[in-house]
């Protein structure tokens, strides 16, 4: 089997259609470039929710194995891209998992003996990841969180990076479950209006 | 508000599955029946499908590539009689030649527990052969040390931001003495770690890049002495590679 290095390439549109069509063609070679450039983002999604990282790893290795096995079962027409669907379907069988387990009780204890209620910053990716793929996404991403006000922006980072429900963040943050809805909904609008110029992007 | 609303109000809250097991469930199985609800909550996923890369992302640990390629690649789900058949067969054969069942399990065990570690070792080697092939950059000195005459390599790998670097024909360090290896930052030099050679086979290490000392310009190696390395090489300079 030969092995493609990515060596920092960016993932652009056109490539990863390509790579798309090469899964569903059973390219061996397409696999292992897709595990090297999505691996340490499909690890971060994972690690953020369940912090452990033989977790996070069997998480990730079932998103490979199930891009591999269903990937031809998207349609042509579907403009359903890569990159976002194995984000997708990493983040949910995280919260699967970290729901399955009951162990967003121990996760909660865990975030409100380390920092401040909500204060859970994920930091960007240090500078010197720029090689990676992905880091462009990355910055506008944190930009477009970093725009929202600061209960919003808590509220995301619980529900989104954390894995947590809606109940979950409302016992968390110590308010009504309804105002955790309106943050909540009135900070994913703006979200779509930030992420959409991401909508054509590249990596 | 009819039930339909209901779940008209809380299509996004299920596209960022942030509703409660229960109300997931609900929705989960009002979806299968309703296009307009299917529909709007794929268009609401796509809308924010690049949220999730808001991460920090995790460096895979050595041997995560190739458990992933085989993870996808290689035999898939043991059958359930896959795994005792033979041992039950090779169980059988031991009775019927009298060796007994406990060693022959003994013995099985031995050779799982090898084969583990065979694999291990497969799959470390797996992931050094792609690190060199995939080798962003790769930066060589010659050393010479008495009658050696060795060298260190350095491949950068430029995907998971670290380097492999590779220490090979030199003699092991004279006693009270240590090899250290120093990245050259931006910001003057910064320690890393102390490479021993065991034997007459080359030395290999994967070092990540050092969070402080500014941007890495360049690496040396100097031979020191234990217990005695400063924040700069005070021993003999072998070697000094500038990108």
């Amino acid at each position: 089997m030969r092995v493609a290095a990515t060596k920092g390439e960016l993932l652009s549109g056109e490539r990863e259609s390509s790579l798309r069509a090469r899964l569903i063609g059973r390219d061996e070679t397409a696999l292992v470039e897709v595990i090297d450039a999505m691996s340490p983002w499909l690890l971060g999604i994972a690690h953020s929710m369940l912090t452990d990282q033989d977790d996070a790893e069997e998480v990730v290795l079932d998103t490979f194995r199930l891009a591999w096995d269903k990937i031809g079962t998207l349609s042509p027409s579907d403009d359903q891209r890569l990159v976002p669907w194995l984000c997708r379907v990493t983040r949910h069988r995280a919260i699967d998992r970290l729901r399955s387990r009951r162990r967003q009780r121990i996760k909660a204890e865990r975030i409100e003996a380390s920092e401040p209620p909500g204060d859970r910053v994920v930091p960007p990716a240090e500078p010197n990841e720029a090689a990676l793929p992905g880091w462009h996404v990355n910055h506008n991403v944190h930009r477009a969180l970093a725009d929202l006000p600061t209960e919003q922006q808590r509220a995301v980072r619980l529900a989104y990076f954390n894995g947590l429900s809606q109940s979950e963040i409302a016992q968390e943050l110590g308010i009504p479950l309804g105002t955790v809805k309106t943050r909540l909904r009135l900070a994913f609008d703006k979200l779509r209006g930030a992420l959409a110029p991401l909508k054509d992007w590249v990596l | 508000m009819n039930s339909h609303e209901w779940f008209v109000e809380h299509r996004q809250d299920y596209a960022a599955r942030v509703l409660n097991p229960d109300d997931e469930r609900t929705f989960a199985d009002h979806l299968a029946r309703c296009v307009a609800c299917r529909s709007a909550v794929a268009e609401l996923e796509r809308e924010l499908e690049w949220l999730p890369m808001g991460v920090t992302p995790v460096r895979p640990r050595p041997g995560f590539r190739w458990r992933a390629i085989r993870a996808v690649l290689g035999p898939r789900h043991r059958t359930a009689w896959a795994g005792w058949v033979p041992a039950a067969l090779a169980a059988g054969v031991a009775l019927w030649a009298g060796l007994g069942l406990r060693e022959a399990t003994v013995r099985g065990a031995e050779l799982e527990g090898k084969l583990a570690t065979s694999e291990q070792a497969l799959a470390a080697l797996g992931d050094t052969v792609a690190a060199l092939r995939g080798a962003a950059r790769i930066l060589q000195a010659s050393i010479a040390m008495d009658d050696h005459k060795g060298g260190l390599l350095i491949f950068e790998d430029g995907v998971n931001h670290q380097w492999n670097v590779v220490l090979h024909g030199v003699p092991p360090a004279p006693a009270g003495m240590a090899y250290q290896f120093w990245f050259i930052c931006s910001d003057g030099m910064v320690k890393s770690v102390e490479l021993t050679p065991l034997g007459a086979g080359p030395l290999f290490v994967t070092l990540g890049m050092p969070s402080g000392g500014g941007r890495v310009v360049g690496a040396a190696l100097s031979i020191e002495r234990l217990g005695s390395v400063g924040p700069e090489p005070r021993g003999k300079e072998l070697v000094h590679l500038m990108l």
